[in-house]
């Protein structure tokens, strides 16, 4: 099996959880003795090339195109299906960021192909391919398995699985191949502009990878900029059960639970909140769920990956300092 | 500030699409059609009648436990037996007394809990398809709409206003703001169910009352799914005795549906002396007593909900018209307290209304000079036959069980007059008595399995409310609460509302009461129950309240 | 502007789940509008009041569905389009988005809008997909319009607070991104109006589509807790330190 994994840089910086797509395949090339291709677009961007041939893959192609310069659809779904075609690929791998929902789907398509997006976890059953997503907000888990030949698409969620398991390659580096495609500015039919940065109005919770909730165990709204500044350390998005939202002490765009928002994070960190079902039902879907409450039978420690019973004023400075000192 | 409110007018504008007002609806959609098909003039449409319905969608905010008598339901539609989602007819009536570790079913069954010929339903279902009937006969039902005021007109009433839309829980406009309508109708009809809030105001106003005040209980219900084998579809069980103590009035319920269902309650009437009794954690309590516990085991908590229901019966009847207006269903006081049916009673009662508004419609006579002919219907149809005989029966329970029983048996032999008729009777509210100091109670916790606190109970009654929008529970002199309530009573609101929307919480160096309005389920006990009548319930925003699916 | 919302009717968010293989059971649940749908549906209603023309409300599924589509006309759509299919659920997102271009194709429109992806099975890949297929350009997360003599300046959301301006043309599809603007409430007098508007009723047959699934959902389950909850020990201190490195290495999310 040929499995590509498309990795994705902007101006020359990666967007890392590429190189979780590219753990990804390991197994995936294990199970159905494939090889692992890595796919590189852009433009100047040998260098970046050269460092992905360091890890364990089998070789990198390298596509070059001034109009592959800034994404636009248009532009990386033409370069890859000729890629693609061209590499013979069965399965064609990609992290599931903002860029990949904007793409995939369409090269895919133009293939005359699916994709299974935004999957959690991968198993290989009895010779198949079984790909885990979540449906219905992280209440329930699937397994999809591809029907027909390939090539086949999919996208793994951010965090499914672990950059730093990567390991280099066994000799040193893998070879680096340039790849021509056929690339014309009527292909185009989108203008990227600007990018700039904004406070964002709204806060998505769903988007958020990590999030720092709190409760009322925090008792008052002067307590709550210490665990902003925990969410901060983490590099999460503040979030709270109704009672703290009722109070007015966060906007209510910021309230998790049946009433509020459904989150399925990479992490959740519960800090004084109970666990009313009210709640949990908003948030039980999180990969990792830290428990922080001093009352050591609170029900939300019931759904716990991790729980410390303690105080939370005596730990979130504790936690922030430890983030600070991991971090720095 | 003045709105600018968009006006609509209709012939027939019906508030509530519970059993009566889609009864109403029908029954006049149905009049109105063969009227027309006769060539009759003037040509009326069914179009013109409006529906209101506060809920998500029709049933949403349907509760009872319930067993049907069809007899209005075979007026309404005569093929309902094929047509009808009827769950099962009742195959046994039982009557069981339970004390805390047996119990001991009554060996003939007393008549007011023989239920053969009845049936085991889920109202929400009937509801649901009524409904379907109604918009099919033409008639529009507007779900998401609440009435939220009354228009006055001399004597009477001209319509509603529904409620606005778009506010924020400070009273400012959101994005998306809708002020309500303005909706005239010729004739208004108000079929809230219990305690209904226009009703409640449009009585106070007009002095409707009757000689006897409204009397309430309180209905707590769960849906189990439980273990096969464990009861058979259409057993019915009515239990008295633990854990109510023999100075209340209330009991419980079973009844058994097919498909492994069971719905299970506690009523009880909402006029006890311990202001901190917990109707929700009696309930709780007795789902612990063997015989429910072992019909549970194994099983599955499926829904939750609570609803009043009114109990005061013939004297508690307000006057259902006036000039432009009709009440009909239980804010008419339509429910038979002693065999607890109501659904009946709120479909004739909304049939006789349908045929009384289409004289109105015919003559252009919408005054109480036409609608005066609703009551006499009412009058001399089996609604009256029914609460007639009944007419002393709860007023007899008001210094408990074992009063009650002998006012009842004389009630029996004396066609329901029995030694004082009428019966007189107070409001609720006014029966408790005050703590003294006495220490709060230990809250239910639940275990999660069988029993459950409020708050996981809520949960299950898929209660939502838009959450940002002012609170529609309006307390008229919150400084009371904190104060005297809290010295005087305990603040039972605490412990009468089975959603736990009232919390008293400390502030400085006292108590405040903080009101959690988005966990409502619509019961209106807080109106019936605040021992100060300072509680309003008001309408909130279209939509929001529980979502009784299979209740 | 001719606008076609895309719109999927789904179980309510907080109804109860009961699994049956790899959809759920229907009966006993409500069922409401997608909500990032309603979101693209209110963003088509702006674009209609700004700068003219119609708007259509697509939905594809059962009898239903109506229930959905009469919503969006009651809130403003001009028409709607019934894709009547009872085993929709079944379909794949190549599949679905295959059936709806063929309904859409037949349509004069500007703009075909999307929501960001379904609170049932969240695919995400509709909008994207009825572009590849109708051969259109097309944008996703966009959280505003800009129209101006044909064409398009719109706001797409990048990851990390970043955001991008791009030019595009009409006509193109869009997936909207959902909480961009505050949902309108049907009106009584829109809810009347909605009852008099065209719904046209279509099938796969009467299309003439016939598709083959790219991938099928084996079952679907509640994922259980492998792991038992984990209690920490030590002081504040100590547990946090035990934290970190348990998130770190063990977890692996930070």
């Amino acid at each position: 099996m040929k499995i590509l994994v498309v990795m994705e840089q902007r101006q020359g910086k990666w967007n890392n959880t590429s190189f979780e797509t590219l753990v990804a395949a390991q197994p995936i090339a294990a199970a159905a003795s494939g090889t692992i291709t890595a796919v590189v677009l852009g433009k100047g961007v040998a260098a970046l090339a050269d460092e992905v041939a360091k890890k364990n893959t089998a070789e990198v192609l390298l596509v070059e195109h001034d109009l592959l310069e800034n994404y636009t659809p248009d532009a990386y779904c033409v370069a890859l299906k000729q890629v693609v075609e061209a590499a013979k690929a069965d399965l064609v791998l990609f992290p599931h960021t903002y860029q990949v929902r904007d793409f995939a789907p369409k090269l895919a398509a133009s293939l005359g192909k699916g994709m299974v997006g935004d999957c959690v976890g991968f198993r290989s059953e009895g010779g198949k391919l079984v790909f885990v997503r979540q449906m219905f907000q992280g209440k329930t888990a699937a397994d999809v398995t591809f029907t027909g030949t390939g090539p086949w698409f999919a996208s793994f969620q951010s965090g499914a699985f672990r950059a730093d398991l990567l390991s280099a390659h066994p000799s040193g580096k893998a070879p680096v191949n340039s790849v021509r495609v056929d690339l014309k500015p009527e292909d185009i039919r989108t203008k990227p502009l600007e990018r700039f940065k904004e406070a964002k109005s709204v806060v998505d919770l769903t988007q958020a990878p990590l999030i720092v909730a709190i409760g009322r165990g925090i008792k008052a709204p002067e307590n709550i900029p210490q665990a902003e500044a925990l969410a901060k350390a983490i590099g999460g998005e503040i979030a709270a059960s109704r009672p703290i939202c009722d109070e007015g002490w966060l906007p209510m765009e910021r309230q998790i639970g049946s009433s509020g928002q459904t989150v399925a994070p990479k992490l959740y960190l519960a800090l004084g909140i109970s666990g009313a079902i009210q709640h949990v039902v908003g948030m039980k879907g999180a990969r990792t769920i830290v428990a922080v409450n001093k009352d050591e039978n609170a029900p939300i420690f019931e759904i716990a990956d991790y729980g410390v019973v303690a105080d939370i004023f005596e730990l979130i400075p504790a936690l922030t300092e430890e983030l600070q000192k991991a971090k720095g | 500030m003045h709105i600018q409110r968009e006006q609509l007018e209709a012939d027939v504008l019906i508030v509530g699409a519970g059993p009566a007002g889609l009864a109403c609806a029908l029954h006049l959609a149905n009049l109105i059609k063969q009227h027309n098909r006769s060539g009759a003039k003037p040509e009326l449409s069914a179009e013109n009648v409006y529906v209101l319905e506060k809920g998500r969608d029709v049933g949403a905010h349907q509760l009872s436990g319930a067993i049907l008598n069809p007899k209005a339901l075979r007026e309404l539609v005569p093929d309902f037996e094929t047509s009808a989602p009827l769950d099962t007819p009742v195959t046994d009536s039982a009557a069981l007394i339970f004390t805390e570790k047996s119990s001991y079913r009554i060996p003939i069954t007393p008549p007011p809990f023989n239920n053969g010929g009845n049936y085991v339903i889920s109202l929400n279902r009937l509801v649901k398809w009524m409904g379907g009937l109604v918009e099919a006969a033409g008639v529009n039902i507007f779900k998401e709409f609440a009435g939220a005021e009354l228009i006055y007109e001399g004597n009477g009433i001209a319509g509603v206003i529904t409620e606005d839309k778009g506010v924020d829980k400070n009273g400012k406009r959101k994005d998306n703001y809708t002020p309500g309508y303005e909706l005239r109708a010729k004739i208004t009809v108000l079929a809230e169910g219990p305690r209904g809030s226009l009703a409640k105001k449009l009585i106070g106003k007009q002095n409707l009352q009757n000689i006897n005040p409204q009397t309430y209980g309180i209905g707590i219900k769960e849906l189990w799914e439980v273990q096969p084998a464990k009861i058979s579809p259409g057993y019915v069980a009515h239990t008295l005795g633990w854990p109510i103590s023999t100075k209340m009035y209330g009991g419980g319920w079973i009844y058994a549906l097919r498909e492994q269902r069971v719905s299970i309650g506690l009523v009880i009437a909402l006029e006890y002396q311990d202001p901190r009794f917990d109707p929700h954690a009696a309930f709780q309590t007795w789902k612990t007593h063997p015989f429910v516990r072992n019909l549970l085991e194994g099983g599955k908590l499926v829904r939750y909900g609570a609803k009043s229901l009114p109990y005061g019966g013939w004297y508690s009847t307000p006057r259902i018209y006036v000039d432009g207006g009709l009440i009909v269903g239980d804010s008419g006081s339509f429910l038979d307290s002693q065999r607890l049916k109501g659904i009946h009673l709120a479909m004739k009662s909304g049939i006789l209304a349908a045929e009384t508004i289409f004289e109105a419609l015919k003559t252009g006579d919408t005054s109480v000079k036409t609608l005066k002919l609703y009551k006499q219907k009412i009058d001399n149809s089996y609604i009256k036959d029914e609460l007639w005989k009944v007419r002393n029966f709860h007023q007899g329970f008001h210094a408990g069980l074992l009063d009650g029983f002998f006012h009842s048996a004389m009630q029996q032999i004396t066609g329901g007059s029995g030694l004082i008729d009428p019966m007189r009777t107070h409001p609720g509210y006014q029966a408790y008595n005050q703590i003294h100091g006495r220490p709060a109670p230990e809250r239910l916790k639940g275990d999660g399995k069988l029993t459950f606190d409020r708050l996981t109970d809520v949960y299950h009654s898929g209660t939502r409310h838009e959450e940002d929008q002012p609170c529609h529970l309006k307390v008229l002199e919150p400084s009371i609460c904190g104060t005297r309530c809290a010295e005087e009573y305990g603040n039972p609101c605490q412990y009468f509302c089975p959603a736990a929307v009232y919390e008293m919480v400390k502030e400085n160096a006292g108590l405040k009461l903080k009101i959690n309005a988005a966990n409502c389920v619509h019961c209106k006990t807080c109106d019936i129950a605040d021992p100060y009548q300072i509680i309003d319930w008001t309408v909130p925003e279209g939509g929001g309240g529980p979502n009784y699916e299979g209740m | 502007m001719n606008i076609i919302v895309c719109i999927k009717q789904v179980p309510a968010k907080d109804a109860p789940l009961a699994i049956a293989g790899n959809w759920i059971k229907e009966s006993d649940i409500g069922f409401e509008m997608n909500e990032p749908d309603s979101y693209a549906l209110e963003e088509a209603l702006r674009l209609k009041e700004k700068h003219g023309g119609e708007v259509a409300a697509l939905s594809f599924g059962p009898e239903r569905v109506k229930q959905t589509i009469k919503e969006a006309l009651a809130k403003g759509a001009d028409r709607g389009i019934h894709i009547a299919d009872d085993n929709f659920a079944q379909l794949d997102p190549l599949g679905t988005a295959t059936v709806l271009a063929a309904a859409i194709g037949k349509e004069k429109f500007d703009l075909l809008l999307t929501g960001l992806q379904s609170d049932d099975h969240g695919f995400g890949q509709t909008g994207v997909l009825l572009a590849a297929l109708l051969n259109l350009a097309h944008a996703t997360i966009i959280m505003q319009i800009d129209v101006q003599d044909g064409k398009m300046k719109l706001k797409r959301e990048l990851e990390a607070g970043w955001f991008q301006w791009i030019e595009c043309p009409l006509p193109a599809v869009l997936s909207i991104q959902s909480g961009i603007n505050k949902v309108r409430y049907a009106t009584l007098k829109g809810i009347m109006a909605a009852k008099k508007k065209e719904i046209a009723a279509v099938t796969r047959q009467s299309l003439g589509v016939a598709i083959a699934l790219t991938q099928k959902i084996e079952k679907i389950y509640v994922p259980t807790k492998t792991k038992k909850t984990e209690f920490l020990t030590g002081t504040p201190k100590e547990m946090a330190a035990k934290l970190v490195e348990k998130l770190k290495f063990e977890a692996r999310v930070i």
